[in-house]
């Protein structure tokens, strides 16, 4: 109880904090907020690998969309994007890039975006309450605010960063958070990245028995791809444990440097 | 987004999952730097040695060890793990590999002929692993 009240606080103040400069996009009335169902998705989640994929969900990804197949311990090698056909200009970044150049201590603790870091092997918690859900990962020590309060995305031309701006509602039992405002970073781990254009729409639902969080994470690029990409995610809940500190340590990279 | 109805892609998913279980490699792919790109996942090197060095610290644990693999001649190899994080539920400690310990490492070698390698598992002098390998109770 002591954790979680630690979290939301600290999930206020940057609340307070983000909200300050722009009162354009100061929370909306609550009129405007959806109203909150009597699930719980607050909790404990480690990711559940090779899960068959909710059929629901699924069908619900629009058209024009290439199924990432690389969640989980999964990677595709170079030159591979799961059927995401980037435009000229983000494919010619891809094949100019070299895995070497992320084995730099300058490079090594830049966290991906949401976009890549939600689908690996790291549990998250989720702290929620009606205006506000947080997501705490453990990889990269990432921690999103979910605004639920009817606010909406901030200005085109606000900060990005790498966990975005979103903005979450109910829609029945399920979670759908709209995210923009991400910085550009990788999209499969080999060279291919999103623009700052990216939009990312994510879809959350528990299993029947409450055991497993289910999830969809679609998104769209003008910028860097010609079609839309998503992903299916799974977790099982662990009650009882909390994410660990991830602290990462940049002098790993000087490792491979040594290995002449 | 709109919700819009896809029958193929269930069907797409089935295929892609099957795909997916061939590129499976278990418990060592993912990482902050591309398994795929660095490490050959279609060779494994097994090597022998003593330990200088130790860290536990993410993004990945490292093993610096002295020894040889195979009939190749000795030299300094080093073995990064997955991360810490994910090692710490699987029974890994900050000290539960220490300097002068005698330990087999066995992994996936840098494509770049580095003495450089992904861990998939390590086994102490007695041949007891170290941790609980992969594959065993995986969450």
């Amino acid at each position: 109880m002591v954790r979680m009240r630690e979290v939301l606080m600290t999930a206020a103040a940057a609340v307070f904090l983000s909200a300050a400069p722009a009162a354009a996009w100061a929370p909306a009335p609550a009129a405007a907020a959806t109203p909150a169902p009597s699930v719980d998705l607050s909790g404990f989640w480690a990711p559940a690998m090779g899960s068959s994929p909710d059929p629901a969900l699924v069908a619900r990804l629009p058209p024009n969309t290439a199924i990432l197949s690389d969640s989980g311990f999964i990677e595709f090698p170079q030159g591979e994007y799961g059927g995401l056909k980037p435009k000229p200009g983000a494919l010619a970044a891809a094949r100019a890039w070299k895995p070497e150049d992320e084995m730099t201590v300058s490079r090594t603790c830049a966290a991906p975006s949401i976009v890549y870091a939600m689908q690996g092997p790291f549990p998250f918690e989720i702290y929620q309450t009606p205006e506000l859900i947080v997501f705490k990962y453990e990889y990269f020590d990432m921690v999103r605010l979910i605004f639920m309060d009817g606010r909406p995305h901030p200005p085109a031309d606000a900060p990005h960063s790498k966990t975005g701006h979103s903005v979450g509602r109910w829609e029945g039992n399920e979670l759908v958070i709209d995210t923009t405002h991400l910085s550009p970073a990788t999209i499969t781990n080999n060279g291919l990245d999103h623009s700052a254009q990216i939009h990312l729409v994510e879809r959350y639902k528990l299993s029947s028995d409450g055991k497993a969080l289910m999830a969809t994470q679609w998104f769209e690029d003008p910028e860097a791809l010609e079609n839309n990409g998503a992903r299916y995610m799974q977790w099982t809940a662990k009650p009882g444990q909390y994410v660990y500190p991830y602290d990462c340590d940049p002098s790993f990279a000087v490792n491979y440097g040594k290995g002449e | 987004m709109a919700a819009h109805r896809r029958s193929g892609n269930v069907k797409t998913w089935r295929m892609l999952a099957a795909c997916a279980a061939t590129m499976l490699v278990a418990g060592a792919a993912w990482a902050h730097h591309s398994f795929a790109a660095f490490f050959d996942p279609d060779r494994m090197v097994t090597v022998t040695g003593k330990v200088t060095r130790f860290a536990f610290t993410n993004p990945h644990g490292m093993i610096v060890l002295v020894g040889r693999a195979g009939k190749e001649p000795e030299q300094e190899w080093r073995a990064e793990t997955n991360a810490p994080v994910v090692l710490l539920r699987r029974g890994w400690t900050r000290d539960i590999i220490k300097p002068g310990e005698t330990v087999t490492i066995e992994g996936w070698p840098a494509r770049d002929g580095k003495p450089y390698l992904r861990l998939r598992r390590a086994l102490r002098a007695d041949g007891s692993p170290i941790g609980v390998p992969f594959g065993q109770g995986d969450s």
